[in-house]
């Protein structure tokens, strides 16, 4: 055995990740070289000072209590989700009204002429935006600094995502999800108001708009789709639109989704 | 505030018992990659996140600790797009050549067994400076084996390569870190320059074939 082999592998050695037979070769190659010795010494030697002084680092005492509460945060929106899959009933009253739109759809369609498939998709599309927020799929991007969100989403959806700014301080960020609807790329961003969760779905899709019902609040326009007792918001920025919806009820939506800065 | 289901109460208790004793380890592995205390916050609090999420996942009896630093590479390597750029650079034509005798006789002499705390003192702060200096990649491998004493095997599910690449990878790690480490020293005195041994590498399995020739 060579010193070449010996010292190009010592620090196999020294991590004891040899297989026993290379070790006792190498062992005893090593009684008999004063100079393999000398290196092998070196070698435990620096390792142990690499451990000693880069060793012994202490998180600061907050950190601690700080990914905690961001762990109840998940747990509080576990528990909805829960609560939510529970009223079974709700459910089938969500889909009637959601078939008979279908339905009425399809007959508008097939009497004006208009091509059925992107009207279905319209009705299908909102019952998959509506599945998006009941889903609770987890966030792929958490950070609370809006860049790393923007960054995320650069070279996934084709128009630049940022997290909406609320005036209202109850309005957490709690994480964001690159997300299809159909085919479209879409960005899910999920928001947390008083412990229930709001979803602003960020895409392009015109269809989403028409048949949506028109209001006005605090001078803003706004339009929305009821969905079986669920309301979705909807504003139109730049070819962009941003749904607002969630688990809080109307009036409290429709105020967050005008007073939201989606495009700044 | 909604009611925790006791199912869910259990787990994040478990969670917590097991997580809470990384936590140096996370941070002080977070803070080596991000080189800043408030990226390595961040990355920490993702990665329990993400851990947390994903706990159903883990597989009991396996290294917790493992695990979690294997997260939070991923996440690390996620947010920070740095990796593919910085495994280029280290793997590919780019990469420095690293001889196999990079430090004198003389240096490691002086480096092995250094005389008083006021030398061990200055050659620890050597070393985080040489450390500094090292790509990504090469830091995460020192401080996965040498820091934090992983086993090769883990540390290739952590990196996800092959243990042969973290065996020729963390040689190649250390040696830039003694390269780096020798010139620190003989410019602050602590070590005499010497002539540098320079060795072809010869690899084990080289060796282990010629040997089952002879036998």
């Amino acid at each position: 055995m060579s010193c070449k082999l010996v010292r190009r592998h010592l620090g196999a050695l020294v991590d004891g990740e040899l297989d026993p037979a290379t070790q006792i070769e190498f062992e005893r190659h090593l009684e008999g070289c004063p100079g393999c010795q000398e290196h092998f010494a070196f070698e435990a030697s620096l390792r142990q000072q690499t451990r000693d002084s880069m060793g012994g680092v202490h998180a600061p005492e907050h950190l601690w209590g700080r990914a905690i509460r961001r762990l109840d945060e998940i747990d509080e929106a576990k528990a909805e989700h829960t609560s939510l899959i529970h009223v079974r009933p709700m459910r089938w009253r969500q889909t009637w009204p959601i078939a008979a739109a279908a339905a009425a759809v399809l007959i508008i369609g097939g009497v004006v002429g208009l091509p059925e498939s992107t009207e279905y998709q319209g009705a299908g599309m909102l019952q998959d935006v509506m599945n998006l927020h009941s889903q609770a799929l987890p966030s792929d991007v958490q950070a609370e600094a809006p860049q790393e969100v923007v960054r995320y989403f650069q070279g996934k959806t084709p128009f630049p995502v940022k997290p909406a700014q609320f005036e209202e301080p109850s309005m957490k960020f709690v994480g964001a999800r690159y997300i299809r609807v159909g085919a479209r790329p879409a960005a899910a961003l999920y928001y947390n108001h008083l412990g229930r969760r709001v979803t602003l779905l960020v895409f392009q899709s015109p269809e989403i708009m028409r048949n949506a019902q028109r209001t006005h609040v605090g001078g803003r326009e706004l339009f929305y789709h009821d969905v079986g007792g669920n309301v979705v918001t909807i504003r139109q920025h730049g070819g962009v639109n941003y749904a607002f919806y969630g688990d809080i009820d109307r009036p409290v939506l429709f105020q967050l989704a005008a007073n939201a800065r989606v495009a700044y | 505030m909604p009611r925790k289901s006791k199912k869910v109460a259990a787990e994040r208790e478990l969670f917590e018992v097991e997580a809470r004793p990384q936590l140096d380890a996370l941070y002080s592995m977070a803070l080596r990659l991000t080189r800043s205390p408030v990226d390595a916050e961040d990355l920490v609090q993702d990665t329990l996140v993400r851990a947390y999420r994903f706990y159903d996942r883990f597989e009991a009896g396996t290294n917790f600790k493992a695990w979690l630093l294997r997260i939070q590479m991923n996440t690390f390597v996620n947010r920070y797009r740095r990796a593919s750029r910085e495994r280029q650079v280290f793997d590919g034509p780019m990469a420095v050549p690293v001889g196999e005798g990079v430090m004198s006789r003389a240096s490691m002499r002086g480096l092995t067994d250094p005389v008083g705390d006021a030398q061990r003192r200055l050659i620890a702060r050597e070393i985080n400076r040489a450390f500094e200096e090292l790509s990504d990649d090469a830091r995460a491998m020192v401080l996965l084996a040498d820091v934090e004493e992983l086993s090769y095997k883990e540390i290739a599910d952590i990196v996800g390569c092959p243990i042969g690449t973290v065996m020729s990878r963390l040689h190649r790690a250390r040696k830039q870190l003694q390269g780096s480490l020798q010139n620190h020293a003989v410019q602050l005195g602590i070590i005499e320059e010497g002539d540098d041994e320079v060795e072809d590498p010869i690899p084990l399995e080289a060796f282990r074939s010629r040997k089952a020739l002879k036998s």
